[in-house]
C-alpha cells in the first residue's frame, strides 16, 4: 500500500455495501492505525461499535503475495488500475500458542479513491485462511 | 431442501438467469456448471465458510490480537 493512499484511508469512513461473510449487516467502517510502521490497523464498525477486527498490510510478511481480482470485481469496485486499489488482510489468532494468522485468502480490497471496498473470497489459489507469521520487533 | 435428480447433460433453473447443469459424474465426483449473471458470486461452500469462521474469530479475539500486534506502550502522537 502506497503511503498516501493510506493515510487517505485512516480515520475516514470506509464502505463495504456487501457487508462482510459472517457479519453481512456491517457497512461502515473506519480504519484507525496501530502501529508506526503501518503494519496493522483496526477495522472498527461504524454501524456496531462493539464490532471490530485487526487487519494487515500483509506485504512486509509476503513480498509476493499478488492476489488476482477478477474482470467484475474490479469493474465493482471501480478501479481502473490496480494504483487506485489498497488491500489489507484480517488477522486472525490461536489464544494458546499466541500464534498470529494472516488470512491470504479473504483480502480486504478498497478503492482508495471512491473508498467503497468488498471482501474477496479468492479462488484457484493456494492461499490459506491461517498463514502463520512472526512478528516484527518494535 | 428441495432435492431434485438429474442425469449428465441435464440442468436446473433457479429463478430467472441461473442455470446448473450436472456436466460429468466419475468416482465419486460430480461436475457442474453454473451459468449466472457475472454480478452472483459462486464459491465452494467450503472456502467460503473458512473466510467467514476467520473472519468471527478475528472479531472475537480482537483484544488479544491488538495486544499482540500493537507497538509498545508510547502512544504519544509526535504532533
Amino acid at each position: 500500500m502506497e503511503q498516501a493512499e493510506h493515510e487517505a484511508l485512516v480515520e475516514k469512513a470506509l464502505r463495504f455495501p456487501d457487508g462482510l461473510p459472517g457479519l453481512p449487516d456491517l457497512e461502515n467502517f473506519v480504519i484507525v492505525e496501530l502501529r508506526e510502521d503501518g503494519a496493522f490497523q483496526q477495522l472498527q464498525s461504524l454501524d456496531n461499535i462493539d464490532i471490530s477486527m485487526i487487519v494487515c498490510v500483509p506485504w512486509m510478511f509476503f513480498p509476493d503475495y499478488a492476489p488476482v481480482l477478477s474482470d467484475i470485481e474490479q469493474a465493482e469496485l471501480g478501479l481502473e488500475t490496480a494504483d487506485d486499489a489498497v488491500l489489507f488482510v484480517p488477522v486472525s489468532f490461536d489464544s494458546e500458542t499466541r500464534q498470529v494468522f494472516l488470512n491470504l485468502l479473504g483480502p480486504f480490497v478498497v478503492n482508495a479513491k471512491t473508498r467503497v471496498g468488498r471482501q474477496l473470497v479468492l479462488t484457484g489459489t493456494d492461499y490459506s485462511t491461517r498463514t502463520p507469521i512472526e512478528l516484527p520487533v518494535t | 431442501m428441495l432435492v431434485l435428480t438429474r442425469r449428465p447433460g441435464e440442468s436446473i433453473v433457479v429463478g430467472q438467469d441461473i442455470v446448473v447443469t450436472v456436466i460429468e459424474i466419475k468416482g465419486g465426483q460430480v461436475r457442474i456448471g453454473i451459468d449466472a449473471p457475472r454480478d452472483i458470486d459462486v464459491y465452494r461452500e467450503e472456502i467460503y465458510e473458512q473466510v467467514r469462521q476467520e473472519n468471527l474469530s478475528s472479531v472475537a479475539n480482537v483484544e488479544q490480537i491488538r495486544e499482540a500486534v500493537q507497538d509498545q506502550p508510547r502512544k504519544d502522537s509526535p504532533d
